[in-house]
């Protein structure tokens, strides 16, 4: 028995030695490919450091004036974005939900719909719609709305699945159709997850907003682009802060939402 | 007097192969207190769903009011659930909701899609729920969310809801189970009473046995998918008493 046991802690040890020689080695090999290392990072960290401290500030405050415009579009975007997503996303969910899917077909076929709107990225989604669409806010939020349907889609159908069924039996048994037991039974149970998933799908699309805002989805992050494009880094420097402003805004007002409501 | 429901030759096998009625035949006649006894697992639960097709019943049939429910459609199952109210263990509640609109859920079987979908009830109908919760002690709680409040004052929301319905039967499902014994008293008294007084058909599923003789007109014993027992509570011997919870 104790024998058994030694070998057993033997074999363990054995084990994770095992393991963290394997992680070593890919990380050596990793580092190789990519031809990373320590005093790569430091020569490029100086350079950053140079680049930040003398071309990018002091930031140009006079230009606040133009951004304030594409602000205002990553916001909208944003909004307009998670308004719509959500609302579609809601419709879809029932269908995906197997609490309240009405068959197993449409069931399978909607759950495969979104994860394929969610698996694709809102970068890729929008590089394909500027070709369809041209540059402007109107590509930022389409890809917005497509992936927010993505990524909602699934959460809302995962709130629908932990509802209590007692309280949908109940219902059902005062005579109560389909819609009246989707109505007075699962939304209440549903509005609480339903709003927190929207007011955060909300701050991941201002943040998300920049980035596609850069291959022509309009807002701060074409701004950001353009400026960067025509070396006017003070200006880029005053973009960025303010897009770090709206996120931690965003932030803030959907917390104070959050504990409002829920 | 013709029966109010009439069971003939129930039968329920699950999906999964459980087998929960292997053939019940009773009547129930109007303003009867059928108490159901039989230990868990017996098929008691399944009995009263297939009352309201809340569980279809694989054979048989369910005569309430002389129409068979178990071949109505599904509007017709509507018409017949709306008459039928219906009390839980666990209460089954709508926890994020008010009390009153509680009650009001009770209205839905006679509401239109929309209004109902979209839960504007009317303003009898909020009258008529107010009254029913005053009856019932609950004036306080009216505008609370029915999660705030106590296990016996969430069933007395159930049987309230139950009322609102206005219904012929009410079907109560061990309704005092997870309710400690002064309050499964109380519970249990207005029920009793409100049956009586409003002339309500009332089916009450029970685990214990002195509870049940005590506010039965007629006892039920089911064991293992059958009726074991059926007769007056006096009736109700010892030995019977044995065999219904023996395993």
């Amino acid at each position: 028995m104790e024998d058994r046991l030694k070998e057993l802690q033997r074999q363990k040890k054995l084990q994770a030695w095992l393991v963290a020689a394997a992680i070593a080695a890919f990380t050596v090999w990793s580092s190789v490919e990519t031809g990373f290392s320590f005093s790569e990072l430091f020569k490029g960290g100086s350079e950053i450091f140079r680049f930040i401290f003398f071309d990018f500030l002091p930031p140009d405050f006079s230009k606040v004036k133009n951004l304030i415009g594409p602000a205002l579009d990553t916001i909208y975007i944003s909004f307009v974005a998670m308004i719509v997503g959500a609302f579609m996303s809601m419709v879809l969910a029932f269908f995906a939900a197997t609490t309240t899917a009405p068959s197993k077909m449409i069931q399978v076929v909607v759950r495969a719909f979104s994860s394929v709107m969610r698996n694709i990225p809102t970068l890729i989604w929008a590089i394909l719609l500027v070709f369809a669409y041209g540059l402007g806010t109107t590509v930022g939020c389409i890809a917005l709305i497509i992936t927010s349907i993505g990524t909602l889609t699934r959460a809302y159908a995962e709130i629908l699945e932990e509802i209590d069924m007692g309280q949908v039996e109940a219902i059902r048994a005062t005579g109560a159709s389909y819609s009246q037991v989707l109505g007075q039974a699962v939304m209440p149970q549903f509005m609480p997850g339903f709003i927190g998933w929207s007011l955060y799908k909300l701050e991941l699309n201002i943040r998300a907003s920049t980035i596609i805002g850069m291959v022509g989805g309009g807002g701060l992050g074409y701004a950001i682009q353009k400026g960067i494009k025509l070396f006017q880094y003070q200006e880029v420097s005053l973009a960025i802060i303010m897009v770090i402003l709206i996120v931690l805004m965003t932030e803030w007002t959907t917390s104070k939402v959050r504990e409002r409501i829920i | 007097m013709s029966a109010l429901l009439e069971i003939r030759n129930l039968k329920k096998t699950y999906t999964d192969g459980t087998t929960a009625l292997q053939g019940v035949d009773f009547k129930v006649n109007r303003g009867e207190f059928v108490v159901i006894i039989g230990s868990s697992g017996a098929g008691k639960s399944t009995l009263l769903r297939c009352i309201n097709q809340l569980v279809q019943p694989s054979e048989g049939a369910v005569l309430f009011n002389n129409v068979d429910t178990t071949k109505a459609s599904s509007s017709q199952v509507r018409k017949l659930r709306r008459e039928v109210g219906m009390i839980f263990q666990s209460f089954n509640l709508i926890e994020r909701v008010s009390v009153l609109r509680n009650v009001l859920n009770g209205r839905l079987g006679y509401m239109n899609p929309i209004t109902g979908t979209l839960g504007l009830f009317s303003k009898r109908d909020v009258a008529e729920a107010k009254k029913i919760l005053l009856r019932l002690g609950l004036n306080q709680q009216i505008y609370k969310r029915a999660d705030e409040l106590s296990g016996g004052q969430q069933q007395r929301v159930g049987i309230a809801r139950a009322l609102s319905q206005q219904p012929m039967l009410i079907l109560a499902d061990e309704p005092i189970a997870s309710l400690d014994p002064l309050t499964s008293e109380s519970i249990m008294n207005h029920l009793h009473s409100i049956c009586r007084e409003d002339g309500i058909t009332c089916i009450v599923n029970l685990h214990q046995v002195d509870v049940a003789k005590k506010y039965a007109t007629r006892i039920i014993g089911i064991h293992k998918g059958t009726v074991a027992f059926d007769g007056r509570p006096d009736e109700l011997s010892e030995e019977i008493i044995q065999h219904i919870y023996q395993k």
